[in-house]
């Protein structure tokens, strides 16, 4: 099934939030838009806020490889073949350490996971042809799969420099 | 596919706009060409770690008797080169990660040259205990594995510390590096062709520049540097405890711990303040690294030199007035004689040179910081040296006192390592930016 978009490139951040607004309010979802620009935006809040997960799942990957090799390390005691009477040959203090490494460990792991994810590098992009990036400004894709009129008309009437539709 | 489309960025980026900021064309055109200069040097530290890792080579053949390391001196020049480079390491975590967490603008042109050198010290120094265990080949005795021939790490011990510290600060380091780097890789792709542009576009792992990813990548960055500046913190406290955990004279020590990150803050600014000005002078960065990120990490110099001095005297007063014999034993032998040169040195290197050249607002530069630099870094590897031989070469027993004195094959292997960090940089700024472009090009305006 083909499927079209419109690539449309703005000089300034503003120029482009201007446009996102008038496509949402024309009832393009927010889902269907992607900014492409060669440089970070100067512009807080983002002009398409995308939700994270970054840091929760962060926060569980260092909990969970703590946990898993804090146990580990006791188990690894408990087993071994000296008669302690089931205590373990080091003290909570000795294992503090490794605990904490870790659990660092882990929270690198998924920062780089979930930065991975998030940026769809390891995951199949589905988003439609990747953009020639402009050297100066942004450029904003559409994913016309809804209404390819209206999301071309609110277009034109923006302040695009540039406009170009894509079928793919 | 239809359409003029096209995956990644386009050939478009080769064709400089009348618009077009300067700084990416500036930066990228700075990365050395393999000119007969750049070779000669490449090839003058190559010679060099060679040589160390023919001696290396002498010492795992015919043992360790080849080393000057005799009883009751067992820790050495590896174990002072250990504590030495994994201490610079820190330049990348206080200058790249406090100063994004704090918003400090100024450190954009400066924080890929330090995370950088925080990889290749973390790897550098991560190789002086396999050097001193000897019998190399045994190193994953080390590694937790399930095995029949009950061995297991011993994890009260801080050399296993050391093994997790340091691994997970090196894969941290290594990916915190990595991170900023995919969007100037993708850049370098986008001006490449050929083998060169698909090595470059794999590095980059397809990134295309939507807002997705910059926002992901900010998110990661922010996270990361407050994981990394914990993870390091750690790492050098862990270094710390491998001595004051044992109850050799002066080592067992409560304030060992920040007294090691201190001097390993003040440590890795000095190295990065002379990288700095030789890249400044190889490269001709002198339009981005300019007299003020000196003068910043001058300041800095200053501070960490009063903050080491507090530690050091503070470590030497409590030993004189406890009035211990066996701590007085060390206290006296490292400020006499040789060691007591040293010591002076030390005190000269680390206190006198910065206060003077950096303190006195007239005499500063980027020459006089420069050389700052260099003055620590040879106080500060003094300082690791007083700290390990001394209290060993005078335990408490006098009966068991003895001499220490470097084999040609330890002088060998040590200046290997700073022909290593040379070699490993010159190779570095050779394939990628030394500077952040997109975080140190302006953003796209608001408006």
């Amino acid at each position: 099934m083909t499927r079209r978009y419109l690539h449309a490139r703005y000089r300034c951040a503003e120029d482009a939030q201007a446009a996102i607004e008038a496509l949402s309010s024309a009832g393009v979802p927010t889902s269907a838009l992607e900014l492409y620009s060669r440089r970070p935006v100067e512009v807080d809040p983002p002009l398409l806020p995308r939700r994270s997960r970054m840091s929760l799942v962060a926060v569980i990957a260092a909990i969970a490889s703590g946990s898993t090799c804090t146990a580990l390390v006791f188990l690894v005691q408990l087993s071994y073949p000296l008669v302690t009477g089931g205590m373990p040959i080091t003290s909570g203090w000795a294992t503090g350490v490794v605990t904490f490494e870790t659990t660092m460990a882990g929270a690198v792991l998924g920062i780089l996971v979930m930065f991975l994810w998030e940026a769809g590098l390891i995951r199949p992009r589905g988003r439609g042809p990747v953009p020639s990036l402009p050297e100066e400004g942004v450029l904003l894709q559409i994913d016309c799969r809804q209404d390819y009129a209206l999301a071309s008309k609110v277009v034109t009437d923006s302040s695009a420099q540039e406009i170009e539709s894509i079928e793919c | 596919m239809t359409g003029n489309a096209t995956h990644g960025m386009s050939a478009e980026g080769d064709q400089q706009g009348p618009g077009a900021p300067s700084v990416r064309d500036d930066i990228l055109g700075r990365m050395p060409r393999a000119s007969g200069r750049y070779l000669a040097a490449v090839i003058f530290c190559a010679a060099i770690v060679a040589w160390a890792l023919f001696a290396w080579a002498v010492q795992i053949v015919d043992g360790f008797g080849h080393t000057g390391l005799r009883r009751p001196v067992y820790w050495g020049f590896y174990i002072v080169n250990f504590v030495f480079w994994i201490g610079i390491s820190h330049a990348g975590t206080l200058i790249s990660a406090i100063l994004r967490l704090t918003g400090a603008a100024w450190r954009k042109p400066v924080t890929r040259a330090a995370e950088a050198i925080t990889v290749f010290c973390l790897m550098i120094g991560g190789l002086f205990p396999l050097i001193h265990i000897g019998r190399v080949w045994y190193f994953y005795w080390m590694i937790p594995y399930p095995n029949e021939r009950l061995l297991w790490p011993n994890f009260r011990s801080p050399l296993f510390w050391d093994l997790t510290a340091i691994l997970t600060y090196l894969s941290g380091s290594v990916i915190y590096l990595y991170l900023p780097l995919i969007p100037d890789l993708a850049e370098i792709a986008d001006r490449s062709t050929g083998l060169k542009r698909r090595i470059y576009k794999a590095l980059s792992l397809g990134w295309t520049g939507s807002d997705r990813q910059w926002q992901a990548l900010e998110r990661a960055m922010k996270l990361m540097a407050m994981v990394i500046l914990a993870i390091a913190v750690s790492v050098h406290s862990v270094v710390a405890y491998d001595f004051s955990m044992s109850v050799a004279p002066t080592w067992h020590s409560t304030i060992f711990a920040p007294y090691f990150v201190v001097g390993a803050i003040f440590s890795g600014i000095a190295a990065l303040i002379v990288v700095m000005a030789a890249l400044r002078r190889l490269m001709g960065l002198q339009q981005h690294l300019r007299d003020e990120h000196f003068a910043n990490l001058g300041k800095l110099l200053v501070l960490m030199s009063l903050l080491w001095l507090y530690f050091t005297f503070s470590e030497h007063l409590t030993a004189w007035y406890g009035n211990l014999p066996y701590e007085m034993q060390v206290f006296n032998i490292r400020e006499q004689g040789l060691f007591g040169i040293l010591f002076w040195t030390m005190v000269v290197c680390n206190f006198v040179v910065p206060f003077v050249l950096v303190g006195i607002s007239k005499l500063r530069s980027i020459a006089t910081i420069t050389v700052s630099g260099v003055a620590i870094l040879i106080g500060m590897w003094l300082e690791r040296f007083l700290i390990i031989v001394p209290p060993l070469s005078t335990p408490a027993l006098p009966a068991a006192w003895g001499d220490y004195a470097p084999s040609w094959i330890e002088v060998s292997i040590t200046a290997g390592t700073f022909a290593a960090m040379a070699l490993l940089y010159l190779l570095f700024v050779k394939v990628f930016p030394i500077i952040a472009i997109w975080e140190y090009d302006e953003k796209i305006p608001a408006r």
